[in-house]
């Protein structure tokens, strides 16, 4: 089936057209970057519709040489990726053509885009291990290329950092592949399926966990994270929207779903030990983002966290968890995209994503503003939306994972705690959106300086793929079951035949009647809001002292978000004392949390972060202890060979 | 006989303890040397034997009473080729020493030290 | 076999002859060797598809008393590697030598230093292998000291007694074994020890062996000599010091003692320190390099390192881990002798080794700085060089054989190594190039032609070793050269029945 090929290689052509074009002519270069991608996106729609679909072909001296050949395969867990990853390919691009053309280097953009489109689908449908590592590596390359694209002098340097730190895991991913080429003797993903591999366990879990490591850098899970904050300040918003957010991550849980369906037998401490980097993961990078004032800044903790939540599915290793883990990706992806998007509208518009400098843009960005505001209800687990479906999968998955036999006392208990840890993370989720919504489009507007240009709606090309991705948002959300059942439910058939009935989810969620419900809540709600209307206070333009209001200082800037919240007006004396009982508790709670947040992002992130730079250091430490040593009297180095004879002398004759 | 050894040993230590103490050049060569000899003498003292002959067979020896008198022929011809080799080593260790002293004008190996780190 | 005694005659006699010729013109000198190298490679070539074991009697004298030449898988690939890197550090020789005044003496030392490692790889006598090791020494001490600077002078005066120090340790163990057992053939001592029951005698004699090829193999705690003496020689005789002599004469040597003769049973668990030395060598070797400026000092410091990984592979005892060693110290000779080069062609065109003193040299070097991008990923391992492949396959033993933490650091060295080639490249041959440095120029032909010679070998192993992926048998190198070494040591004391037939 050769709609496998063209669908790894068009793009790939139309990239290099791209590089080939000279600058000058941009508009040529942008139809043809849309036409590739477009037609990318058709072709992983055919992939999807066929379903299964194998291309071999010989590389001749390859293939003899190296065992290297272009065996593509789909299947059902690729194939709705490979769709996936060509709808946000096509969607980027669309998005990217106003973003782009002020940046530098833009001429490269493109290319690299096209690039990464194709050697994803590459990636994703490799059936040879090797290829689909040399793939893999494209995409790195193509990352790096990406992000240093952003012209500002640090870009370079967080794309150095990204560089090294995914380029290590996946060295670790090559031994791990080639130890499973150890074990099993070949490369392909189909073969190895069908004849698992018995005997060495401890040669299999090491296997494991080095594949996994390359999976968790790709996806861009904790301890492997840190690359993703630092890049996302720098990088041009729509990059962070594409790579990070969605083609790494769905790579990643690609690849870690594929191993743990496919190419080993899951064992429940290997589970345990991918459900708490899951659960770590969540929480700790939740809190991180509690602290943030960067909108791009915050979006990537978040991204980091999100992660969490699809390994915490995964680890599980039964169907309902794998699925809400991949469900989860795949909501994650859209919203998360949506929100970057979003974030890159702002920037273009206000010049910044200092949450501290924004304010009231949902009046001038009402597209934005729905937009960003559905995936951000989205992503804190609010329903009727997407990302409660999955996240509901996930806790089920993790609780029969805790009530199945197989699991012993204390691995049952760890579970149970996994569970808490990520509704948590949940919540914590949903209260730094707030801040982020309610900073950038609600409060006060910012005082516009003089003469500068008023902020307006971005253009059709932006808000387009933003309104889609929200619109998934919603349909994901509200008819769950058609992307459970025509994406999710096969690729976990791979691993346990017969499952869609068990993927139904079990009595007490059923999202079209919760949708009708919650409609029904907002509208009672509006009924009582509407009655209420008279009692609202008086607004007026605050006085101060017959002094003309000055914007800058007396505008509440939204990360003043919770003091904002107390003030929230349409809430009447007789709550009030509550209400601010209950303020004074949550504030005291919040502060709680935020400090742990600073605690956490000094001592886990920066720490990371610091390891990183600071391994290099001590490294170079001992290094200088070592020559210090070595004071090139012949003396002193006869002495050490007369110890080392004493040690080795003392060692044999024991 | 055990004393033998035992001397031959002092003298081994004797070596090492000047080759790694002593800081002069020309001191560290002489340790060498002891260090050199105490080795050679343990090679001939395998081969010793109380009252042996000389390994050198004459016309009408009986054989089996000759190869029950006589010392160790081989341990000799080794140390022969191994004093060659120990001679060797001294020339050229003073050879060089006596480059060494022109260009830092000093026999102190410590402050031969323009190579470290 | 009647050439085996050639590896020894002929680089003996060139040497004398090369004495005496002091007097000629250079070209003549230039010829004698390189001629004498060049047919010295062509025997080892030659002698490649040997089956089984050839022994060869000195003077007709039956073993075991007298002394026999033996070839078997372990000493053809040894004799392959040195008789290579030794033809390429001729022709390298013929532009780099001639700046120095005595080329010949140069060439005749060279060349006595190439009968005294043929001589130990050959030998099937343990004290004959000490005599030539000490020919080997000799000739290197001098080499070493060549450029009769005070620096040079220094270094050799160090390397000469801490190594002769270890040749004397050697020499009290051959006189302790010979003590012990009456014999000095190594096939006949073998078969002795194993019919004894092993005492304490025989676990001295092994520590002091062990100590004896640790200092000629630089293994640290004993390594403090190498980073002064092997920087200190000529470039062309580096690269033979840290690509050849020191494997021969400290790996090698001890593989065949160890293995072959007194055989690691006798040490049991003891063997294990293996396996510490040859780590705390990555690591050490590793660090310190890190923090090197000058170019063949930092190279020097490699060498520690990479040899700890040899070791390591070695002290694991398992076939897999004396394939990987051998294999890595085959890569290792490759590599190394390669970087080598490049530091001398570097310091041949610029005049100074300090890599803060260099820069954006592979404008000006092209082939310089293109063969040393070469070696810096062979050395850290990044595919599909051959480093890659031998540091894979030690990784893969230290899994297999359930040292899960030596494999952690073998990774981590490796991260290291890059580390610090990286910084080589960057100092030396990336960026801008510096004014001091605006009129150099590309070294000579013959120094070209042994760099690239060496890079294209590495990149042939390499992409030979890519196809272990199909069955290790797969790979020419792995089945022609490195399996018959390997069984060679697997074979451990049952090397005994091949040399003395009963």
């Amino acid at each position: 089936m050769s709609i496998l090929f063209y669908s790894v290689f068009l793009p790939i052509l139309g990239g290099l057209i791209c590089l080939l074009i000279p600058g000058r002519i941009k508009i040529v270069k942008e139809i043809i970057a849309l036409l590739s991608s477009y037609a990318a996106l058709v072709l992983g729609i055919l992939i999807f519709r066929s379903g299964s679909a194998v291309f071999v072909k010989d590389l001749g001296f390859l293939t003899g040489f190296l065992k290297i050949d272009l065996d593509l395969r789909a299947d059902s867990l690729n194939s709705f990726i490979v769709l996936f990853i060509a709808l946000f390919g096509f969607l980027i691009t669309l998005y990217s053509l106003k973003l782009m053309p002020g940046k530098e280097r833009s001429n490269e953009y493109y290319a690299y885009l096209l690039f990464n489109v194709g050697a994803a689908t590459g990636a994703v449908l490799s059936n040879n291990l090797l290829m689909m590592l040399v793939f893999w590596d494209i995409v790195l390359l193509c990352l790096f290329g990406m992000l240093s694209t952003g012209g500002m002098k640090a870009a370079s340097g967080s794309a150095k950092k990204s560089f090294i730190i995914i380029a290590t895991a996946d060295f670790l991913m090559l031994l791990g592949i080639l130890l499973v080429w150890y074990m099993t003797g070949t490369f392909r993903i189909d073969v190895i399926t069908k004849t698992p591999f018995a005997g060495d366990l401890k040669l299999g879990a090491v296997a494991f966990l080095l594949l996994a490591c390359g999976a968790l850098a790709k996806a861009g899970s904790m301890p492997f994270h840190t690359w993703i904050p630092d890049a996302a300040t720098e990088a041009p918003v729509s990059v962070m929207a594409f790579l990070p957010a969605a083609v790494d991550k769905l790579l990643g849980i690609y690849l870690l779903a594929r191993i743990v369906l496919n190419l080993f037998a899951m064992v429940p401490w290997l589970g345990i030990i991918l459900m708490f980097i899951g659960a770590f993961t969540i929480i700790a990078a939740v809190m991180m983002a509690l602290v943030q004032h960067n909108m791009k800044r915050l979006l990537s903790y978040h991204a980091v966290s999100q992660v969490g939540y699809m390994i915490l599915g995964i680890g599980t290793g039964n169907p309902v968890g794998i699925a809400g883990g991949l469900f989860h990706m795949l909501n994650h992806t859209i919203y998360k995209s949506c929100l970057f998007m979003g974030s890159g509208a702002v920037e273009q518009k206000t010049g910044t994503t200092d949450l501290e400098k924004l304010g009231g843009l949902s009046k001038t960005m009402p597209v934005t503003f729905f937009a960003m505001l559905v995936a951000a209800l989205s992503i804190s687990g609010v329903p009727p939306f997407n990302g409660f479906v999955s996240k509901w999968m996930i806790y089920q998955g993790v609780i029969q994972f805790a009530g199945s036999p197989a699991t012993g006392g204390a691995m049952s208990f760890l579970s149970w705690l996994f569970l808490v840890a990520a509704m948590l993370g949940s919540a914590l989720t949903l209260a730094s959106f707030m801040k982020l919504i309610y900073s950038a489009f609600l409060g006060q507007p910012v005082n516009e300086p003089e003469g500068s240009t008023p902020v307006k709606e971005v253009g059709w090309t932006m808000w387009v793929p933003m309104l889609v991705l929200a619109v998934l948002c919603i349909v994901f959300g509200v008819f769950a079951q058609i992307p459970l059942r025509g994406l999710i439910g096969p690729a976990v058939q791979l691993k346990f035949p017969g499952v869609p009935e068990a993927l139904r989810l079990s009595g007490l969620w059923s999202p079209t009647l919760a949708t009708v419900l919650i409609f029904a809540g907002l509208i009672i709600g509006y009924i009582i809001y509407a009655a209420g209307k008279g009692t609202r206070p008086r607004t007026d333009v605050s006085y101060i002292g017959g002094e003309a209001p000055r914007g800058d200082i007396n505008r509440f800037p939204g990360t003043d978000f919770y003091n904002t919240v107390r003030e929230m007006k349409g809430l009447s004396g007789i709550y009030r004392a509550a209400e601010k009982k209950y303020l004074d508790f949550y504030e005291w709670g919040i502060g709680f949390l935020k400090a742990i947040g600073h605690i956490l992002f000094y001592c886990v992130d920066r720490f990371v972060d610091w390891l990183v730079v600071g391994v290099g250091r001590l490294a170079r430490f001992f290094s200088w202890i070592l020559r210090e040593v070595h004071i090139g009297a012949l003396p002193t180095y006869l002495a050490w060979c007369l110890i080392g004879f004493g040690i080795i002398l003392y060692v044999l004759v024991r | 006989m055990m004393l033998i050894y035992v001397l031959c040993m002092i003298l081994f230590a004797i070596g090492i303890y000047g080759i790694v103490v002593k800081k002069n050049l020309v001191k560290i060569i002489i340790s060498f040397c002891i260090l050199d000899y105490a080795v050679n003498l343990f090679f001939i003292l395998i081969g010793y034997k109380k009252d042996g002959i000389a390994p050198i067979m004459m016309p009408g020896q009986d054989k089996a009473q000759f190869v029950a008198q006589t010392v160790d022929p081989l341990p000799q011809a080794l140390v022969l080729t191994s004093i060659v080799i120990g001679l060797g080593i001294t020339i050229l260790m003073v050879a060089i020493a006596i480059r060494l002293y022109d260009k830092y004008g000093t026999f102190d190996v410590m402050k031969m030290r323009k190579l470290k780190g | 076999m009647q050439i085996l005694p050639l590896f020894i005659a002929i680089p003996m006699g060139a040497a004398f002859v090369l004495a005496m010729l002091l007097k000629a013109r250079h070209s003549v000198v230039d010829i004698l060797a390189n001629v004498v190298t060049a047919v010295l490679l062509a025997l080892s070539i030659t002698l490649i598809m040997t089956k089984g074991t050839i022994t060869y009697e000195m003077g007709r004298w039956a073993p075991p008393l007298g002394i026999v030449l033996v070839l078997d898988g372990l000493t053809v690939l040894m004799l392959l590697i040195v008789n290579l890197i030794a033809f390429l550090a001729t022709i390298f020789s013929i532009s780099y030598m001639e700046r120095f005044t005595a080329k010949a003496k140069f060439y005749s030392m060279f060349m006595l230093m190439l009968t005294g490692l043929n001589g130990v790889i050959l030998t099937g006598d343990i004290f004959n292998m000490f005599v030539f090791l000490e020919i080997a020494s000799i000739a290197s001490y001098v080499l070493v000291a060549f450029g009769t600077e005070d620096e040079e002078l220094e270094a050799s005066f160090k390397y000469m007694v801490i190594s002769s120090v270890g040749g004397l340790f050697i020499l009290l163990s051959i006189a302790l074994l010979y003590a012990m057992t009456g014999t000095l053939n190594m096939a006949h001592l073998s078969q002795i020890i194993s019919s004894q029951k092993s005492g304490i005698g025989f676990l001295f004699t092994a520590a002091l062996m062990i100590t004896g090829f640790a200092i000629k193999a630089a293994i640290v705690p004993f390594h403090a000599w190498l980073p002064d003496a092997h920087p200190s020689a000529p470039s062309p005789v580096s690269a033979m010091l840290s690509g050849v002599f020191i494997k021969t004469l400290g790996i090698y040597a001890m593989m065949r003692v160890l293995v072959n003769v007194i055989g690691i049973s006798i040490l049991g668990r003891a063997w294990g320190i293996m396996l510490v030395l040859g780590a705390v060598s990555m690591v050490i070797g590793a660090l310190l390099g890190l923090g090197q400026k000058d170019y063949k000092r930092l190279l020097a410091y490699s060498s520690v390192s990479q040899v700890g990984y040899i070791i390591l592979a070695f002290g694991l005892g398992t076939p897999l881990g004396y394939l990987a060693a051998l294999f890595h110290l085959t890569n290792h000779a490759v590599f190394k002798a390669l970087m080598f080069f490049n530091a001398g062609a570097v310091e041949y065109a610029t005049g100074t080794r300090d890599l803060e003193k260099m820069g954006g040299l592979s404008e000006k070097m092209p082939v310089t700085g293109i063969t040393s991008v070469v070696g810096t990923l062979s050395i850290s391992g990044v595919p599909p060089f051959n480093g890659f492949w031998s540091k894979l396959l030690i990784i893969i033993a230290c899994i297999q054989a359930g040292r899960f933490s030596y494999a952690v650091i073998a990774i981590l060295v490796s991260v290291l190594t890059l580390a610090y080639f990286l910084k080589v490249q960057r100092l030396a041959f990336f960026g801008k190039i510096k004014e001091t440095l605006s009129n150099i120029k590309e070294v000579p032909v013959p120094m070209r032609v042994s760099l690239i010679v060496l890079a294209v070998l590495c990149l042939v192993i390499g992409l030979d070793a890519f196809r272990i992926v199909q069955g290790m048998d797969s790979s020419w190198l792995v089945r022609v050269l490195l399996n018959p070494a390997k069984e060679v040591l697997v074979n451990g004391t049952g090397y005994v029945s091949s040399i003395l037939p009963k």
